[in-house]
């Protein structure tokens, strides 16, 4: 116990003081998982209303997969990416792989499916009626589509949160893809894994606490948006 | 104004819709009549341009409407379903949603939502949300909001079904004055046959996805002689017996639920009794309808049994007595 208690207090004095590695690994963390959750949600969100709203063929076998792809073990997503970036990959050109961009294209692998089969759910629940009557007061698909997805946002605020949780919890693919590379790739779950093994286990801590509170703080923030207004 | 040419509707390999035409011609009331489950609300969603028929064309003035109807096109109809849904936000935000859409000034945007509420009675509810209001209305909060739009056509399924008699009269009367200030077609799905009677030019019968050859039109315009209670009126050939206080022009209508059908006069209470032939015979699901041209020329209709029919030997041509109570007409 007093080996846990005296991690804490480290935790507790890495935080407080500030520490730039702390902070720095926190921010590029943060950085990763805003931009990994924007383009996941900005591709999965209108891709799961199609599935949802649209009859076509192929459609059920599309969203067996989609919903298939949720199960997707990171460290695979992490590796098919290493071949596809690394030099001899056809996508080596870009010189991303240990690069944040590599990371991202990882996270967005595995938040996509996340964000398409949950936002179909979502979409699913809402009362056909309301896109029809949408279309029938004169909406086009769009403006259809935003009246739907107004009447869904804490089910679609629920999305946009289990897409951040899932990006930034990652570990596998970071691993593989960024590399842990000390103030360039290292995240708080590559950076908490490293200083674990490393028997550092108040760093570890405070790592850990800052990604609890990094999740608190953003889910407060949806939170926030989805109780604009009521019904 | 709008067409189904050839409409044959599945919802997986079920049929729903089988209309070889189905008009609505412009200025018209059409009320489309018919059990819960006929197609009468999928008939709407295909003239609202909501879904396109599996086979066959919609056709808007003349035209054939693509399959994925542009909201262009859309914005000429609109439906009131029977069971409408409001979006989240106040009534006034409801009635703003169409007028937006259709990028109609501020200024004449406040002169329409107030002329709609102010017909329907809706003021006290203008800033009231959805989960504040009762079914009924939901319902004529739903109407106004389709009513602000001016639509060339208006779709109305089932639109007085939640509301108490004072409201369904407040809306009909918003829609007589519709009516009046500018020239709107207007499609009816009712189960109910009064509210078929109460408002259409013509009424159209759907019985299992399919126009039924059995309308109950037994319509007939007249003008009522002055004097209270027992009045008979001549209609074609024959003579209607009919119990009402109203005085000048009326429609009667004779529910072909209320019609006795036999193949000798019967002794009954019954003031109205007509000998005539049967024309035609349609054998449906719920039982048979029965055409009859009586003494005069004027044609009847009656709703029987299928059993009723059998026992009765009806067929084309057989002599038969259509008789129902003075009562039984109702007065519109």
């Amino acid at each position: 116990m007093d080996f846990l208690a005296e991690a804490a207090r480290r935790a507790w004095g890495l935080l407080i003081a500030g520490d730039s590695e702390v902070f720095g690994i926190a921010l590029l963390t943060f950085k990763v998982a805003i931009v990994a959750t924007a383009i996941s949600c900005a591709v999965g969100l209108p891709l799961g209303y199609f599935l949802a709203t649209r009859r076509f063929w192929g459609r059920r076998a599309a969203l067996t997969m989609v919903n298939t792809a949720l199960a997707f073990p990171t460290v695979v997503v992490g590796l098919l990416l290493y071949g596809i970036l690394s030099r001899r990959g056809p996508l080596g050109g870009l010189g991303w792989l240990y690069t944040w961009q590599a990371i991202v294209a990882g996270d967005v692998l595995l938040a996509l499916p996340i964000a398409a089969a949950l936002s179909a759910a979502a979409v699913q629940g809402v009362d056909p009626r309301i896109r029809r009557t949408a279309e029938t007061l004169g909406a086009g698909p769009w403006r259809a589509a935003w009246t739907v997805a107004r009447e869904a946002r804490f089910a679609l605020a629920a999305v946009i949160t289990a897409a951040f949780g899932q990006v930034v919890a990652e570990i596998g693919a970071a691993m593989i893809l960024g590399g842990n590379i000390r103030g360039s790739t290292r995240t708080l779950t590559t950076a908490v894994a490293l200083y674990t093994s490393q028997g550092d286990f108040g760093m570890a801590l405070a790592l850990g606490l800052v990604l609890v509170i990094l999740a608190l703080v953003v889910n407060i923030a949806l939170q926030v948006l989805q109780g604009r207004g009521n019904a | 104004m709008l067409e189904l040419r050839g409409v044959r509707h599945r919802y997986g390999k079920r049929l729903v819709l089988d209309l070889e035409q189905f008009a609505v011609p412009r200025g018209a009331v059409v009320a489309v009549v018919g059990h819960n489950g006929a197609g009468k609300s999928t008939l709407l969603r295909l003239l609202a341009l909501l879904e396109a028929p599996t086979e066959g064309q919609v056709l808007l003035n003349g035209e054939a409407v693509p399959r994925r109807a542009p909201a262009s096109l859309r914005r000429r109809v609109t439906l009131v379903e029977q069971r409408p849904m409001l979006f989240r936000g106040t009534v006034r935000q409801n009635l703003l949603y169409g007028l937006q859409l259709r990028g109609i000034a501020p200024a004449a945007v406040n002169g329409i939502i107030g002329d709609v509420v102010e017909r329907l009675g809706l003021q006290p509810l203008l800033d009231r949300r959805r989960f504040e209001l009762s079914d009924g209305e939901v319902q004529r909060v739903a109407v106004a909001r389709a009513l602000a739009l001016r639509t060339d056509v208006l779709l109305l399924d089932e639109p007085a079904s939640s509301a108490d008699s004072a409201a369904a009269g407040a809306l009909y009367r918003a829609l007589a004055a519709e009516r009046a200030a500018r020239p709107v077609t207007v499609c009816v799905a009712s189960h109910q046959l009064e509210d078929a009677y109460r408002w259409a030019d013509d009424i159209r019968a759907l019985v299992d996805g399919r126009l039924s050859p059995v309308t109950p039109e037994n319509l007939f315009r007249v003008d009522l002689p002055p004097g209270d209670g027992v009045k008979s009126v001549r209609v074609g050939g024959i003579e209607l017996v009919v119990m009402t206080e109203r005085t000048g022009p009326a429609v009667l209508a004779v529910p072909p639920t209320d019609i006795f059908v036999s193949r000798e006069p019967l002794a009954s209470s019954a003031r109205n009794v007509f000998k005539g032939r049967v024309r035609g015979m349609a054998i449906e699901r719920r039982g048979a309808g029965v055409h009859v041209r009586a003494g005069g020329g004027v044609e009847l209709v009656a709703s029987v049994t299928a059993e009723a029919a059998k026992d009765l030997a009806l067929a084309p041509g057989a002599n038969v007595v259509f008789s129902f109570k003075a009562t039984a007409v109702r007065v519109f």
